[in-house]
């Protein structure tokens, strides 16, 4: 891959679906090695976003560049790590096979120890996954998207349905993900996870109704709490 | 027991059935369209089967059975010489022909047996039944002119056998049937559920190629359907014992390239269906109508002629004569009729297996 500044750059996005105007114009820039959150509440088109940037959606309008190419690319789509907000997995078969056959989908099981450790799963890897809790799911889910070494890992919600503990863990794998160079942008409409992002992006209406760090998007709402600051930034925005 | 956490159950149903246009279209179409399929096949004046008399006998008698042959409703009868009838046996043109040989009128008047030759080709059961019935109400208008005669037909057959029944008409198709049908279900099936659960989606975003997930799922299922082919085509001939006499290589192979077309067809059509439920839907709509119009019960010769149109059109026919011409005809490759059939099978899983992996979109949206 190209050392692009951008690991994700899309400018001008739009997407309809039906009368539904999933994105109405998104732009946006995340740089390698960013943690970057997609902030908004459910049905703002943060899911179609992070979709269209695995080429699943076909904007109508604008473009979409991912490390460096623009997308639909299928040779990027092999350094993208996708985390579906459902827990998408073969319920049928162990926590190991499946990671192991996204790893073999990627010509990468040798990640798949790493991938099974970093969420903590190794020791239930001989589980069969319709077996395991919802938060098990989860981490099975993650480690599914982590066992190729992605450069660009996108997060649809990741920590739904996860106790606080759990939370708490899987942060700290993100941060240290990130530290290691990896990119990542995950949406949530949890704001204290927002919190843990380098960059925050507030989608609302398929619209980014801004940007920037918390400090940033704080001190611009002029608030003291982010989540003073998405409603009083959502209001402003016109509809 | 409460009447009214009863009727909220049986309420919200119809509610839900109420959504759900395709399956109530089903319910209120599949009916009409299966019966009235079925009513217009038997009887909408399909052809009866046909049958060549040939007759040798220079004396009247002779001339009188072949003109109520012909004149008959129950068989399409028409003359012909002796070669002529063996030729056409062998294509297929006729079910059967009734030779009356030149001293039929002599033995009648001398020792009062009517003894005609029935070639029948015997392949198809129904039709042997009808000529041979046909044959012996020909000579009921014989006995009223000679009186007190004894009707003893030589029967000869040119497939199958005396011993030769239903199943073993009926075995050498399901054969391939059972295969093609379990096959396409389970991969219909399976494939919505890689949609549901959202593996699909994960797929999707990988640098999988939609050829790649196509022939994959392919090569899978398969293996699975290559056993399960050896399996019925064991228990068919082994334990069944149903009538065989090709090359238990060549069936095998028509079977696994239906099975092949069934894995692609399931992958096909599970693109036109949201649910595991509107996948099992397809059984109606697609296998039914396709088990009536195939030949498989009824033969296309005898079908109401717009239907065997219709018939010539299906592939799963040709798959169904193919595994007759062999198991029944003993045909191999050099048969041009068995290069067609493999032919149309093989051209057919070929498109199967392109309009699978144009369908799967790599954009899901």
């Amino acid at each position: 891959m190209a050392a692009e500044a951008y690991a994700v750059d899309v400018e001008g996005v739009v997407k309809q679906f039906g009368k539904q105007r999933a994105l109405d114009g998104v732009t946006l820039r995340v740089r390698r090695g960013e943690v970057y959150g997609l902030l908004g509440p459910n049905g703002a088109g943060k899911t179609t976003l992070i979709r269209s940037l695995v080429g699943l959606v076909a904007p109508e309008a604008g473009t979409v560049s991912v490390l460096g190419q623009r997308m639909p690319q299928l040779e990027v789509l092999a350094h993208i790590g996708y985390m579906t907000q459902q827990a998408a997995l073969y319920p049928d078969l162990s926590a190991e096979e499946n990671v192991h056959f996204f790893g073999a989908i990627y010509g990468r099981v040798d990640g798949v120890r790493d991938a099974l450790e970093v969420v903590d799963l190794w020791d239930r890897r001989k589980s069969v996954v319709s077996t395991l809790s919802g938060g098990m799911r989860t981490r099975c889910s993650l480690a599914c998207a982590l066992v190729h070494k992605p450069d660009l890992l996108l997060l649809d919600e990741p920590t739904v349905g996860v106790d606080p503990q759990l939370r708490v863990q899987l942060w700290d794998r993100f941060r240290k993900m990130a530290a290691g160079g990896t990119t990542i942008v995950v949406s949530s409409h949890v704001m204290d996870e927002a919190e843990r992002c380098d960059r925050l992006g507030l989608i609302r209406f398929g619209k980014l109704l801004a940007e920037g760090t918390v400090a940033q998007i704080k001190a611009k709402a002029g608030v003291d709490r982010l989540e003073d600051a998405f409603l009083k930034l959502s209001e402003a925005a016109p509809a | 027991m409460n009447p009214r956490r009863v009727q909220a159950i049986t309420q919200r149903l119809l509610h839900q059935f109420r959504r759900d246009r395709r399956t109530l279209a089903l319910l209120f179409g599949a009916p009409l369209v299966i019966l009235g399929l079925l009513g217009y096949l038997l009887r909408g004046g399909g052809d009866v089967p046909k049958m060549g008399v040939v007759n040798l006998d220079s004396a009247g008698l002779g001339s009188l059975v072949a003109s109520t042959l012909e004149s008959s409703k129950t068989v399409a009868a028409s003359s012909m010489s002796q070669a002529d009838a063996e030729t056409k046996l062998r294509s297929g043109d006729i079910a059967g022909y009734v030779l009356l040989p030149s001293d039929f009128t002599a033995q009648v008047q001398q020792h009062r047996i009517v003894a005609p030759d029935v070639h029948l080709e015997g392949s198809q059961p129904g039709l042997s039944q009808s000529i041979v019935q046909s044959v012996s109400q020909s000579f009921v208008a014989l006995a009223g002119q000679a009186g007190g005669v004894q009707f003893a037909p030589r029967i000869s057959f040119l497939y199958g056998g005396p011993s030769f029944d239903t199943l073993d008409y009926f075995g050498a198709a399901f054969i391939g049937l059972v295969v093609f049908f379990l096959v396409f279900v389970i991969t219909a099936v399976a494939f919505l559920r890689e949609r549901g659960q959202g593996t699909l989606e994960r797929l999707m975003a990988s640098p999988l190629r939609r050829a790649e997930i196509v022939l994959g799922y392919m090569l899978g299922f398969t293996v699975l359907a290559l056993v399960q082919s050896a399996e019925v085509l064991a228990f068919s001939l082994l334990v069944l014992h149903v009538h065989n006499v090709g090359n238990v290589a060549l069936i095998f192979l028509l079977e696994a390239l239906m099975a092949i077309a069934a894995v692609n067809l399931g992958i096909f059509l599970s693109m036109f269906a949201r649910t595991e439920f509107q996948a099992v839907q397809f059984i109606p709509l697609v296998i039914v109508p396709q088990m009536l119009l195939a030949g498989i019960i009824f033969p296309i010769s005898t079908e109401p002629g717009p239907l065997q149109a219709l018939s010539r059109v299906l592939p799963l026919t040709y798959a169904v004569e193919g595994l007759r011409n062999i198991m029944i005809k003993g045909a191999d490759l050099s048969w041009s009729s068995l290069q067609l059939d493999i032919g149309v099978v093989l051209g057919f899983c070929v498109l199967v297996i392109l309009a699978g992996a144009t369908t799967l979109r790599r954009r899901v949206a």
